[in-house]
């Protein structure tokens, strides 16, 4: 659905995106980066509102810059949370609506739609100016999909939201894209992503640093020590047991004793052999975690920081 | 799709809060075109208008073109509002072109508005069949689309137009046509003036002169006005158009 080809895109002197080769399909995609990283030219680029400076963009295989055809398929949720302040969340979304070439009735079915789906129907009618951060960022998800997209790009929509909006949030962008539609979603909050979806794009300083499933991308820094920490009653004893395992990089006693810190290679191994030493010789352990097993960790290690 | 660009803008423009310094000026100018002839003895009421028109009416068209203008775009740009606007099915031109209808239908009700005022304060009861009156509806309604498309097609390439708008309706406008020899015929508002065709400025005061950017006489015909004046409205759309639909509208501080 959109395809970049050695895409770059230059402000000034300062490069915005760097020879960005990738293709996005169904389902949810997310693009993480930290701020400055790119993710917001790479949306503007796909939305059309900006041409790539050197490279190709395309959607459905059409260039998308000021193209009408495209954006009868491709609903956009701006990071920016600037709005027509004085009209209502309906109004504002109706107006989208007629924009999209919607008559008057069609575009007050769709807009009802959409508010419903996104569970702003009720509080629609208020200022925009008087509306919470949630609720912004409902209307500008109401807007991105009151025309039935195949793709919705969201720049950063979780920021501002509430536990439970988050949630909420994330349930319908997980039935948009269970409904065969493309989904894109940046943000810079990696534990936010992790809750969506599985498939990244990583950019870092307008490169893409790694695509494709968290999996793959993990595969990719396996050679990285990683962080596990192993709760025991018997330290010394399960540091004995383990010390034998090629993975094993170092071992470190918690200061409490009560917990044993290993670094290890190719951890998806270590973590097989886990269970049978537990097993056959009956070491203490009740329970371990990762603080490496994140996504943060993923960026981390892959950017070199 | 114009038609809805073009109401849901106009209906934006028309904002009573948009519109109240607009509504305070007719006023001021109909209170002045009440004491003009006060203040001007001998004033007919035909020079009264005249004098008051050229001096309030032809002033405040440029000022709220400059304004309007720059809403059109520039404004939408700098409220980070744009984005909304460029990724719907709308094609561009017809975006442009709906907002920029919508611009022009208001400041020429404004200065319409201030017009009418004017003839009624200086004609009374006889304001409508104010000769004047008729012929300077005709001029603001193509001064309005003129000085409409040139500030739209130059909101389109500066940032903070409106000030770039500004510095012309009131520097350029007031300065040029002041010059000796014939500079006044780089400024609008010369052949704003052939159009509408004012008896010559009662009295001798050029400070006043200076003021109503009448102290450079231009022998403009009110045909060569209209002539330039279309020309003026046509090319500045034309260009206007063109470089808005070529050429990306993001807002500044948000590119990353």
């Amino acid at each position: 659905m959109i395809t970049l080809k050695n895409a770059s895109r230059w402000y000034g002197e300062v490069i915005g995106l760097n020879d960005v080769s990738c293709q996005v399909g169904p389902g949810l995609t997310a693009l993480l980066g930290m701020n400055g990283a790119g993710k917001s030219t790479l949306m503007r680029l796909v939305t059309g509102q900006l041409k790539p400076t050197t490279g190709e963009v395309s959607v459905f295989g059409l260039p998308p810059f000021a193209n009408p055809d495209v954006y009868r398929r491709l609903g956009f949720c701006p990071e920016i949370d600037n709005f027509y302040e004085r009209s209502s969340g309906r109004e504002f979304v109706t107006y989208m609506a007629r924009l999209n070439g919607y008559g008057p009735a069609e575009a007050k079915r769709r807009t009802e739609t959409s508010l419903e789906r996104v569970g702003m129907s009720d509080r629609a009618d208020r200022e925009i100016a008087g509306y919470s951060k949630g609720m912004r960022q409902r209307i500008k998800l109401a807007q991105a999909i009151l025309h039935d997209p195949d793709i919705i790009l969201l720049d950063e929509p979780l920021n501002g939201l509430d536990p439970l909006g988050r949630r909420q949030f994330m349930d319908v962008l997980a039935t948009l894209a269970h409904e065969g539609r493309c989904v894109m979603v940046s943000s810079h909050i990696l534990y936010e992503v992790e809750q969506m979806t599985r498939t990244l794009l990583l950019l870092h300083r307008g490169r893409l640093l790694a695509t494709g499933d968290l999996k793959v991308i993990r595969s990719l820094i396996d050679k990285h020590p990683q962080k596990i920490r192993l709760e025991t009653d018997d330290p010394r004893r399960v540091a004995v047991s383990l010390a034998g395992l090629p993975n094993v990089l170092s071992l470190q006693f918690d200061p409490l004793g009560r917990a044993l810190l290993l670094e290890v290679r190719e951890p998806d191994s270590f973590y097989a052999a886990l269970p049978s030493l537990v097993l056959d010789e009956g070491l203490p352990i009740h329970g371990f975690s990762s603080p490496d097993n994140d996504l943060e960790s993923v960026f981390r290690y892959l950017v070199q920081e | 799709m114009f038609g809805v660009v073009y109401s849901y803008a106009l209906k934006d423009f028309l904002r009573f809060s948009r519109l109240i310094a607009w509504l305070i000026l007719g006023g001021l100018t109909f209170l002045l075109g009440a004491v003009w002839q006060r203040l001007m003895p001998g004033s007919t009421p035909s020079q009264s208008y005249g004098d008051v028109s050229t001096l309030m009416v032809f002033r405040i068209l440029p000022l709220a073109s400059a304004i309007f203008s720059t809403s059109v775009i520039s404004q939408e740009v700098e409220q980070k509002t744009i984005v909304y606007l460029l990724t719907r099915t709308v094609p561009r031109p017809v975006l442009l072109l709906g907002r920029y209808a919508a611009s022009v239908t208001v400041v020429a009700l404004v200065s319409a508005f201030t017009a009418i005022l004017l003839s009624v304060s200086t004609f009374h009861s006889g304001a409508l069949g104010n000769a004047l009156l008729w012929r300077d509806l005709g001029s603001i309604g193509l001064a309005a689309l003129a000085y409409g498309s040139l500030f739209t097609f130059v909101s389109l390439l500066f940032n903070r137009a409106m000030l770039v708008c500004l510095l012309f309706a009131f520097g350029w406008e007031t300065s040029v046509p002041n010059m000796p020899g014939a500079m006044g015929r780089v400024s609008l508002v010369t052949y704003v003036q052939a159009l509408a065709s004012h008896p010559p400025l009662g009295g001798d005061s050029k400070l006043l002169a200076f003021a109503t950017a009448t102290l450079s006489n231009q022998d403009v015909s009110p045909a060569i006005g209209g002539a330039v004046l279309s020309c003026v409205f046509l090319l500045g759309l034309v260009a206007a158009v063109g470089w808005f639909r070529t050429h990306e509208f993001v807002a500044r501080d948000d590119a990353e």
